[in-house]
């Protein structure tokens, strides 16, 4: 069963999971040899990192601030748009199409971003970098109108 | 210690480490039962990738490659070939995945410290494992759609953005704080709501499920599913209509078929 029979676009199926994922699961799920063996090869080193943990810290709370500070900004051009928006004749429904072609650009963005960023970074880095990601991707796509995360913010 | 002791300690040494430079040691992905045909095709770990073994014991059988002494493991290839290889297998049998970077010996100590002792309990484990599968469902919260909901929501987050607002930066710290706070707090309530929402959708389908912590501090869910491969399309069903529910709120992702990390246990069992 692919998601491309999946009976709605809002579902993201992807067909194989990026490195973010792989690493949630590989590094931190599943049997732990050790418990069942004494290992005491050497030889074979390891250069992965631990599983990655959301720690909430003071730069997370004032991050929260900023992207509320924006929030407010990106409010105040919304309500700009809307005055602008309503004056153009179908603006809206022009907005509401092409949702299945967001789906497909986030399959396509698992893909192969996901797979890019975030090798053996440290975990905050690994925040930092989705951040940076998806606003990079915002910026490679001008012309994308209407993907989900888009209307969203509309 | 005389003179010749050391030379011969040298030489020993050096023996060893010649051994280490040529040697190979014996990676294991995971246990599968032991009937399993293995995929000429597939590869595993390594640059170049390897080609993946069966090491059988009676009715158990390990997932293996060959991986040179002095090698690191780790990167993202190796960590992705480790997940192709489980997922691969547990598309078509029930496997047993190990947690990335078990290493062995050699495929003799697979057999004597791994299979032999473990054997029943592992049967045990792919017999009740047989014909399902897992897949995860992640939701992550759209940022702006649920901060717009907890400024809404709460008339202390509004008072303090405003008071921020109206002075410089370097004076509003502690408020920018405190609203961060608020929000991380928020968010965590919205998680846990979400959660059982779909807990509840789960349970309601009857299939097994395990929460995993958040992996991003904008994860509304993040839940490991357990399900006969039959029951497949009505977890997707399902799914989509909670998608559709959260629309411009919560995207939602469902991960799989993969194989059964969540639900074979991070240690051995007792006895």
């Amino acid at each position: 069963m692919t998601m491309q029979s999946s009976s709605s676009g809002l579902l993201d199926r992807p067909r194989s999971s990026g490195l973010a994922d792989v690493l949630d699961t590989v590094l931190d799920k599943g049997m732990v040899i050790d418990a069942y063996v004494r290992v005491s090869l050497v030889g074979i080193e390891l250069v992965t990192i631990d599983a990655r943990i959301v720690v909430a810290s003071v730069d997370t709370y004032l991050r929260f601030a900023e992207a509320v500070n924006r929030l407010d900004l990106t409010q105040q051009e919304k309500d700009l748009t809307d005055v602008v928006g309503s004056l153009e004749e179908g603006g809206a429904k022009s907005k509401t199409k092409g949702a299945l072609d967001g789906a497909k650009e986030k399959v396509g963005q698992l893909l192969s971003g996901d797979q890019e960023d975030e090798d053996e970074g440290k975990a905050d880095e690994d925040e930092d970098e989705d951040y940076e990601d998806e606003e990079a991707e915002e910026e490679r796509l001008p012309a994308r109108k209407s993907s989900k995360r888009e209307r969203g913010r509309r | 210690m005389t003179a010749a002791h050391a030379r011969d300690t040298r030489v020993e040494e050096r023996k060893a480490a010649d051994q280490a430079a040529t040697g190979t040691a014996v990676y294991v992905y995971g246990v599968v039962p032991s009937d399993v045909v293995i995929d000429p095709e597939a590869k595993g770990i390594g640059d170049p990738q390897t080609p993946v073994g069966l090491v059988a014991h009676g009715g158990v059988a390990a997932l293996v490659g060959d991986v040179p002494l002095g090698t690191r493991l780790g990167t993202p290839e190796d960590l992705l070939a480790h997940a192709n290889v489980l997922d691969g297998a547990a598309a078509e049998v029930p496997v047993l995945p190990l947690r990335f970077g078990a290493v062995m010996t050699d495929r003799a100590a697979v057999v004597d410290e791994l299979l032999a002792p473990h054997e029943q309990r592992f049967a045990d484990a792919l017999e009740a494992l047989d014909g399902r599968i897992q897949l995860v469902a992640k939701g992550r919260y759209v940022q702006e759609a649920v901060l717009s909901e907890l400024i809404d929501e709460l008339p202390e987050a509004r008072r303090l953005r405003d008071r921020i607002a109206r002075v410089p930066e370097e004076a509003s710290r502690d408020d920018r704080v405190a609203l961060g706070e608020l929000i991380a707090e928020g968010v965590e309530a919205r998680r846990l709501a979400d959660t059982r929402k779909f807990a509840q959708l789960l349970d309601g389908l009857g299939i097994a499920f395990v929460v995993r912590e958040p992996t991003h501090e904008f994860d509304a869910i993040h839940i490991a599913c357990l399900l006969k491969r039959a029951d497949e399309g009505r977890l997707l069903h399902e799914c989509a209509r909670f998608a559709r529910d959260q629309e411009n709120r919560i995207d939602v992702q469902l991960l799989g078929p993969m194989a059964a990390y969540d639900f074979v246990g991070a240690e051995a069992p007792e006895g």
